[in-house]
Formats: structure tokens, sequence, C-alpha cells
């Protein structure tokens, strides 16, 4: 099991094995948020190659 | 109103009516440790106001990373809504749906670390909201979301993406409720 510390107010010790599965659970919340956003990113380029857009042509079509 | 002697008229402050109170005032200050990968500031939140802005500037992450944030002890029901926009591209999103945290709140790099949010109503025992700005070298960028549940909280950890916290200082302000 990893090891993190842990900052109380001004007290920092050793996290607990609790807290150390706290941190490791939203490390890999956020960590498959942004694959998923990445995945979205390839599917959206895909998407205007096989339009023969450019990104710059898709921002003046849809505004963003 | 005279000037009194050893100052100009620039730094001359009025008197301020019985009553007026100022709009922001300094709950907490908390310097953050080495290497840290949590910090949680106890006793941010109370009955004396509604809404807070916290800030957390001055410190440096191991590597680039998002700052996530939870009330209490709560790790469920965080909804947010993230966009940033980097300089030379468009907005890319992302979302918390019924997440473990307020996972886009600011951010931090080798460099810096940024939080500006406002956090409204969480010692109520009330839904509560938030709405982060932020920026870094590549990008602007902007957020909200709400906490699904009534828990009156008095207290909110900071937490990096991955990596640890080095330095700085979280301020918690309450806003004067009148």
């Amino acid at each position: 099991m990893a090891t993190y510390k842990v900052q109380i107010d001004d007290v920092v010790r050793d996290a607990t094995p609790a807290e150390v599965a706290q941190i490791e659970a939203r490390q890999a919340e956020v960590e498959a948020q942004a694959e998923a956003a990445e995945a979205r990113a390839v599917a959206r380029q895909a998407v205007l190659d096989k339009l023969g857009l450019t990104e710059q042509e898709a921002q003046l079509l849809l505004g963003s | 109103m005279g000037v009194p002697s050893g100052y100009t008229s620039a730094q001359v402050v009025q008197a301020v009516p019985t009553g007026i109170n100022s709009a922001l005032v300094l709950i907490s200050a908390t310097t953050v440790g080495s290497a840290v990968a949590s910090v949680t500031v106890s006793n941010a939140f109370s009955a004396t106001y509604d809404n807070y802005k916290i800030t957390y500037t001055g410190g440096v992450a191991s590597t680039a990373v998002d700052l996530g944030m939870i009330l209490g002890a709560t790790t469920a029901g965080y909804f947010f809504g993230f966009g940033y926009i980097p300089w030379a591209s468009s907005i890319t999103s992302l979302t918390v749906n019924n997440g473990a945290s307020w996972a886009y709140v600011g951010g931090a790099n080798t460099a810096l670390t940024f939080i500006s949010c406002d956090i409204f109503r969480p010692f109520a025992s009330d839904e509560t909201l938030i709405t982060s700005n932020g920026a870094n070298a590549s990008n602007g960028n902007f957020g909200g979301g709400y906490l699904n549940n009534t828990t009156s909280y008095t207290a909110f950890t900071i937490t990096p993406s991955s990596g640890t916290l080095t330095g700085g200082t979280i301020r918690v302000y309450g806003y004067a409720n009148s």
C-alpha cells in the first residue's frame, strides 16, 4: 500500500489506511474522468477527419 | 477632515459609520506543510456566515494536477461542471456526475497552486453550492457545482489529483451576512 502524508489544520501525519483508500479512490475517479474526456476528444477528431474539417473550421461552424 | 502629520491625503481613511461591517472577513489562514496528499481545514464554516470564499496560493505541487475538494467526510453526491480554455484552442469540458469530490476546484503545478472558489451555505442544512474560477500558464477555466445532501459542514479537505502539495496558504473568508 502506498504511503501518504495528510495535514489536518497545522498537524502533518501519516495517512491512515482509510484515508489512503479515500485518496486513491479520488485519484482514480479523476483519472477516469480525464480518460473519458480524452476519448471524447479523439471521437471529435475522428468526426472532423471524416468531414474533412480542421479544428478551426469546426469552431467557426459550431462556436466552440 | 485634516491630514494627520506623516500621511498623504491618499492615505486618510474615513471613519466607518456604525453598523457598516467589512464584507469579507478572514476566518483562517492555514500554511500547507511539505509533501502532503491532502489538507483539511477544520472549523472553517459556522453559523456566523452563510457564504465563504476560499483561496489557495503560494504553494507548489509535485506535478501538474487538478485540485479537488470534499466537505467533511462526505465522499459521494458531488456534481461539478468544469471548462477550460487553452489560449490557442477551444473549450474543453469535464464533469463530475455524482462523484466522490468536486474534482476541479483548482489546479497546481511545480510552480504554483491556485484555488479561488466561493461556497454557498455549507453550514446550513441544505444543499451546498460552489463556483470557481482559475488560470494557469496554459488556460483560463471556470466551474460550478453542488453537493446533493442536506448535511451541515464545518470542515473541508483539498486533495491533488495525484502527487503532493507543498507550501502556500489556504485562506478562508466569510461573506458578512449584513
